[in-house]
């Protein structure tokens, strides 16, 4: 018979790999660092929008160490979402999950940065559903709770299930005190929208576009 | 969503993620104080078990089932010292919690659950940390055991359970025992008391109107008690017209022993003068000038 924490833990360390292939460093002018994933075309890098929040000089690191130049598309302060893109395609993009059939109680990693460390991983669960209000109090959003560790630098990076997806995005600022992650059918339309309004003003400045939703 | 059902680590969140299901199927939502709501599990199809400390008010006490209906209940019993008590409902809605039928082991994966607010259960992972006890609890009882974990004590999750990875309960969490920090009260002791709440409304705690302090035994005196026992209990006071009093208790004898159990230190004997012993006539064994004396004493009981 198999050893199960055995196969358990190789399996841990595999999807841990997998989705640190599709993570960045993100950096805006000399404020410490966030995470962001590839979210889309291995251009198409999500983050927090209080991790660019100045936007000017960002920044990526490529999980090769190479570092770039990034555009911020798109940002939203409501859901503390940003859309940046790179002029670069070398890195794969992540495993997304539809995110419609999650469940409390079921395993989750976060990957991110913390305290500037690159790439820690930190285990928990859902541990619950719940709805925030936006930062500026027009509406309320849904959110996943984990009980995962988060600490400042695990800001954008994702929050991936027991198959390696990616089910949300952590954020330290909205959602108070526990670990918060923007559900990831939230950050889809977030992109989807982003990326349609970048083809439809196709050659458009690199000025970054307030409120998409 | 699961890509492969070989892969052990979805086999593994997918059996977590069903033990939260089955267990949060009892755990309903206790709102008996103002503005922060806490937990509490059904131990039967019309009773709920909670944390005392919650219940701030007796009447208009309101829970949140897990189908989403709202229920008043009303109050059965609590007992501030083990921070336990007892609710029950009009109508018999709930599902009962499956008591795990073993004792929690130090290293064993745990699930705090609780229902602190509307928006479904929620649960936090980790290990069993410790199981200890007796201990004396900042409520004044005396615990006869308890787990430790390093699940996260959300706010309003006292009064809700910590399950195994099957779901059975393992024990109901409170952070009302002990100052800075949440305690586990094992299901077995939870479901004891939660018993005779149900049945007297309050635990009942024995008295024998003493004032003592641990003293050695003498190896020769250990020799004459016919065991091996290393304290008993100085009596520096004799409450007058208390059951010690009535029963012979002078000054200067040293209680080595109730009901046939031995007495080596004040809380050992808190942890005997708990529940039906109260009312019976009990025997003590003492040593009065160092000859073994039994003494018969009726319990009282501590208002």
């Amino acid at each position: 018979m198999i050893n199960f924490p055995i196969s358990l833990t190789e399996e841990l360390a595999e999807v841990v790999q997998r989705v640190q292939r599709s993570l960045v460093v993100v950096q805006d002018g000399r404020r410490g660092v966030g995470a962001g994933i590839l979210w889309r075309r291995g251009s198409w890098i999500v983050t927090n929008q209080h991790v660019v929040a100045r936007g000017r000089d960002v920044r990526v690191i490529l999980p090769d160490g190479v570092e770039l130049p990034a555009r911020v598309a798109a940002k939203d302060a409501d859901i503390d979402l940003a859309l940046l893109h790179i002029d670069d395609n070398r890195t794969p993009a992540a495993l997304i999950a539809d995110g419609q059939s999650l469940r409390v109680g079921q395993y989750v990693m976060a990957v991110g940065h913390p305290w500037g460390e690159r790439g820690l991983v930190t285990g928990g669960l859902i541990s619950g559903f719940g709805q925030v209000q936006t930062r500026n109090g027009r509406g309320v959003i849904q959110i996943l709770r984990t009980d995962a560790r988060l600490a400042p630098g695990n800001s954008g990076g994702p929050l991936i299930d027991a198959s390696g997806a990616v089910i949300g995005v952590n954020t330290m600022v909205i959602g108070g005190d526990s670990g918060v992650a923007v559900p990831s059918h939230v950050v889809s339309s977030f992109v989807d929208q982003a990326i349609s309004r970048q083809d439809k003003y196709s050659g458009s400045s690199t000025q970054s576009r307030e409120r998409f939703v | 969503m699961s890509q492969s059902n070989e892969n052990p680590l979805v086999i593994f969140s997918d059996a977590l993620a069903d033990a939260v299901s089955k267990a949060g199927a009892s755990v309903v939502l206790v709102d008996a104080r103002r503005r922060h709501p806490a937990s509490g599990i059904a131990i039967a199809a019309d009773l709920v078990l909670t944390a005392d400390h919650v219940v701030e008010r007796e009447d208009e006490i309101r829970l949140l089932l897990p189908d989403g209906s709202e229920q008043t209940a009303s109050l059965v019993g609590r007992d501030a010292g083990s921070d336990l008590a007892v609710l029950r409902l009009k109508n018999a809605l709930l599902q009962a919690a499956e008591k795990a039928v073993y004792e929690a082991r130090v290293g064993q994966l745990a699930l705090a659950l609780g229902r602190p607010t509307p928006d479904g259960i929620q649960a936090s992972l980790g290990v069993v940390s410790a199981v200890g006890g007796p201990v004396r609890t900042g409520r004044g009882a005396m615990l006869e055991r308890y787990l430790r974990t390093d699940t996260i004590p959300y706010p309003g999750f006292s009064g809700g359970p910590l399950v195994d990875a099957a779901g059975s309960v393992l024990g109901i969490n409170t952070s009302g025992l002990w100052q800075g920090g949440s305690l586990t009260i094992p299901a077995a002791l939870a479901w004891s008391i939660s018993e005779a709440l149900a049945q007297h409304g309050r635990i009942r705690r024995g008295y024998l109107g003493i004032r003592s302090q641990p003293v050695a035994i003498a190896t020769a005196q250990r020799s004459t008690l016919g065991r091996e026992q290393a304290n008993g209990l100085l009596l520096v006071g004799v409450e007058e017209g208390s059951p010690a009093e009535k029963g012979g208790l002078l000054v200067g004898d040293i209680l080595v022993g109730l009901g046939g159990a031995p007495v080596n230190d004040p809380d050992e004997l808190a942890a005997h003068l708990v529940g039906d012993i109260v009312g019976q006539t009990t025997d003590l064994e003492m040593l009065r000038g160092g000859q073994p004396v039994t003494l018969k004493v009726i319990i009282g009981e501590r208002k």
